[in-house]
């Protein structure tokens, strides 16, 4: 039996009773429901050895290649399976502490990972380091065998829900920019930590700000050599593409179906200019699943970064079309709450704008692929 | 490597890009076809199939070809379209190459496809289905064929016809693009035996994945379209600055180049689909890169200014060309009509 039909038949036997119910559910969007149903299931990926696939068996995983990691990340989302409460720690804790960190952080920090059992979240954004990430303000110093952390980070998908957080914070008193800065393993809960979640325009709430008032972590914590944690920080950002990649566009690609099958069913399919939108929908998204296979099948070239701007695109107008579709039943919240469809019509507003708005992935593109001119940077 | 390029593909390209390099002599040579009429280089031709041996890449080897199939069309079409190459390799060694591989009996293929494997004969390809007057138009190249492989519709078959052009009628058109041979043409009664007769939906298919060769022109095209650009707005200073350094002229280039990189996936989606998905996977590619190098030729020509709009800079020869393409066989919108029927199981 094939790695794949092994974790098919795996999810086909443990995706039911409780578990049903947080099938097809959790994707970006509509990551605040079902948390603990959605760590149980984590933890139960974690005991049949689905998590951390692709590590080296000596950490617990099972040496996949990507193009494996890649079918089994396909064959979950085919079976509905959830949004993973445990995707920070995997796609970017987890390769950022094996590139960077030290053997002894690698046994601290990979078993909770690997066991489903540590949940964690990302410290980077703050209300005047959007964009401009390297302009953190939030310090931390080293006092003793401790590291003290004050200031405040904003838009933390599902902190409210974490165990640990990794902080870029700016170490050096006085520095500007991408120099001075750390990077840090911060465990949330204590005293000085204080999660506010933010409700968003879709009624959910899965940002948060954290604010840190005398907040401690462990000297040993720091990944990476002070003063260089923007290196680190933006080598965290290089794992966010890779083998999850199909895997998400399984899920567009259930949401398109849903759409089409709702646009029979109400005859908006007879009209020839959403039929057609709905076909170049189609037509992206293979475009997409192209874009992917050049990227992890070949040496990846420049192309690999048009694929944030594109899906992003996509998706938000993926969900125009499905609000052209529905019409003005599209205004009704059957039982109260926004339907999937009304979700992605909401959400995708944030597709292009959060890790790296579309904007900036524009500069990216022109800069880092096309070689133009840098932007002149302001002297305030 | 180049996922889905072999190694061996990629020497093809370089040889071909080398040779075309020279022919299109840093733009000069667009002028000299658009005004020598035939819009074809017959001896540039004669060059490219026959001494450099391009015509024979995607012909199947057990025909004398080099059997590098769909990918190794694409890469000699995407160069043809990066150098705007005046030249029938996609009316005879895709159009009429694929239907005669599809339809032709063992003798007639034998024959037939290595004569076009060896450059020794141009064949254009006309479609009795679109009479309009009389006439079939956008017959490309006939005006400087040897045969003419015609689909007639009968009551319940298509019949293929491969004859000496000397028994049509032949008119050249003379087009916008300029660079190309568009012929329209008539027939008086048809001496000769049909060499096929085959299904129209069978007969459509084959034909409708021949067409799209074009898609690789077009992201050729496209591709021409941004270097060109790139190259401009570096040089031109405004505001004591080269224009590239504008965020508006940057974010209009990263556009250009999601469109570009685009279609190319969806050109090699098409490249690589297994044939069960052939049909969808052409009409997804028709509809993209056609749509992508029209954008990409227009947003080109107005990241230059003034001067993109003048006949002497290259720019408008790729525009028209581009404007082409999408024409030729249908709108992209047409196309995504016809990938809806996919979309729920139905056939087109």
């Amino acid at each position: 039996m094939s790695l794949r039909e092994e974790f098919r038949d795996w999810l086909t036997t443990n995706l039911v009773g409780d578990f049903e119910q947080i099938r097809w559910r959790g994707s970006p969007g509509d990551e605040d429901g079902h948390a603990e149903l959605r760590r149980q299931w984590e933890q139960k990926m974690g005991e049949a050895g689905w998590i951390g696939i692709g590590w080296p068996e000596a950490y617990g995983g099972r040496d996949c290649s990507l193009m494996e990691q890649v079918e089994l990340n396909e064959e979950y989302a085919a079976h509905g399976g959830p949004g993973r409460a445990g995707h920070i720690g995997e796609t970017l804790v987890a390769p950022t502490i094996f590139v960077h960190g030290t053997e002894a952080q690698k046994h601290k920090f990979l078993p909770g990972i690997r066991n489903g059992t540590t949940f964690w979240c990302q410290g980077y954004s703050e209300p005047n380091a959007g964009s401009d990430l390297s302009n953190v303000r939030t310090k931390a110093r080293l006092d003793g065998d401790v590291w003290v952390i004050d200031g405040q980070k904003i838009w933390t998908s599902l902190a409210h829900e974490s165990d640990w957080i990794f902080v870029l914070a700016r170490a050096e008193e006085g520095s500007k920019g991408r120099d001075g800065l750390v990077f840090l393993l911060v465990p949330l809960d204590q005293d000085g930590i204080d999660i506010r979640p933010i409700r968003q325009m879709s009624g959910g709430k899965e940002f948060n700000e954290v604010f840190f008032d005398n907040v401690r972590t462990d000297a040993d914590n720091v990944i990476g050599e002070v003063g260089d944690g923007w290196k680190v920080a933006m080598a965290l950002l290089g794992f966010e593409r890779g083998a999850s990649t199909l895997g998400q566009q399984m899920q567009f690609r259930g949401e398109l179906a849903e759409m089409v099958a709702l646009a029979k069913q109400n005859g908006a399919f007879d009209d020839p200019s959403i039929r057609a939108r709905l076909a170049k929908a189609h037509a992206g998204l293979q475009v997409m699943r192209m874009n992917a296979l050049r990227m992890l099948r070949g040496t990846a070239g420049p192309e690999v970064m048009i694929s944030k701007i594109f899906w992003a695109s996509w998706h938000r107008d993926l969900g125009e079309l499905a609000m052209d579709i529905m019409g003005d039943a599209g205004e009704i919240l059957e039982d109260g709450t926004l339907s999937r469809l009304q979700k992605i019509f909401l959400f995708s507003r944030a597709d292009t704008i959060y890790g790296g708005t579309n904007q900036i992935q524009r500069n990216i593109i022109a800069e880092r692929a096309l070689g133009m001119p840098k932007e002149p940077r302001g002297k305030a | 490597m180049t996922y889905p390029f072999s190694d061996e593909h990629q020497l093809i390209r370089d040889s071909a890009r080398g040779w075309l390099s020279t022919w299109y002599d840093a733009a000069a040579k667009l002028p000299k076809i658009y005004d020598g009429g035939l819009g074809v280089d017959l001896a540039a031709w004669t060059d490219f199939a026959v001494q450099q041996g391009f015509a024979a890449i995607s012909i199947p080897e057990a025909y004398g070809g080099a059997g590098l199939g769909q990918l190794g069309r694409a890469v000699i079409m995407e160069e043809i379209g990066y150098h705007l190459f005046a030249s029938p390799f996609f009316s005879t060694c895709c159009l009429a190459a694929d239907l005669i591989e599809a339809f032709a009996d063992e003798a007639t293929k034998a024959r037939e496809l290595e004569a076009i494997a060896q450059g020794a004969q141009i064949i254009a390809f006309a479609d009795a289905r679109a009479l309009n007057a009389g006439r079939i138009t956008g017959v490309l190249d006939a005006s400087v064929a040897d045969k003419i492989l015609l689909a007639v519709p009968e009551a319940n078959a298509i019949a293929l016809y491969l004859l000496p052009a000397g028994q049509f009628d032949i008119v050249q058109n003379k087009t916008m693009d300029g660079l190309r041979n568009h012929c329209s043409i008539a027939y008086d009664g048809l001496e000769g035996d049909a060499f096929a007769r085959c299904a129209a939906p069978d007969f459509d298919a084959v034909l409708r994945v021949a067409q799209t060769a074009l898609v690789h022109e077009s992201v050729g095209g496209a591709q021409r379209c941004l270097d060109i650009t790139l190259d401009y707005t570096a040089q031109r200073v405004q505001f004591d600055r080269p224009i590239a350094s504008f965020q508006a002229v940057k974010h209009r280039c990263a556009d250009m180049y999601i469109a570009l990189e685009s279609a190319r996936s969806a050109a090699l989606y098409f490249a690589v689909a297994e044939a069960h998905e052939a049909q969808e996977a052409s009409l997804i590619a028709r509809g993209w890169c056609h749509e992508s190098y029209f954008k990409v030729a227009g947003d080109a020509i107005q990241l230059h200014g003034g001067i993109g709009f003048t006949w002497d800079y290259p720019l408008h020869y790729f525009f028209k060309r581009a404007r082409h393409n999408r024409a030729l066989y249908g709108s992209p919108q047409s196309d995504y009509l016809q990938l809806a029927h996919y979309l729920t199981g139905t056939d087109g």
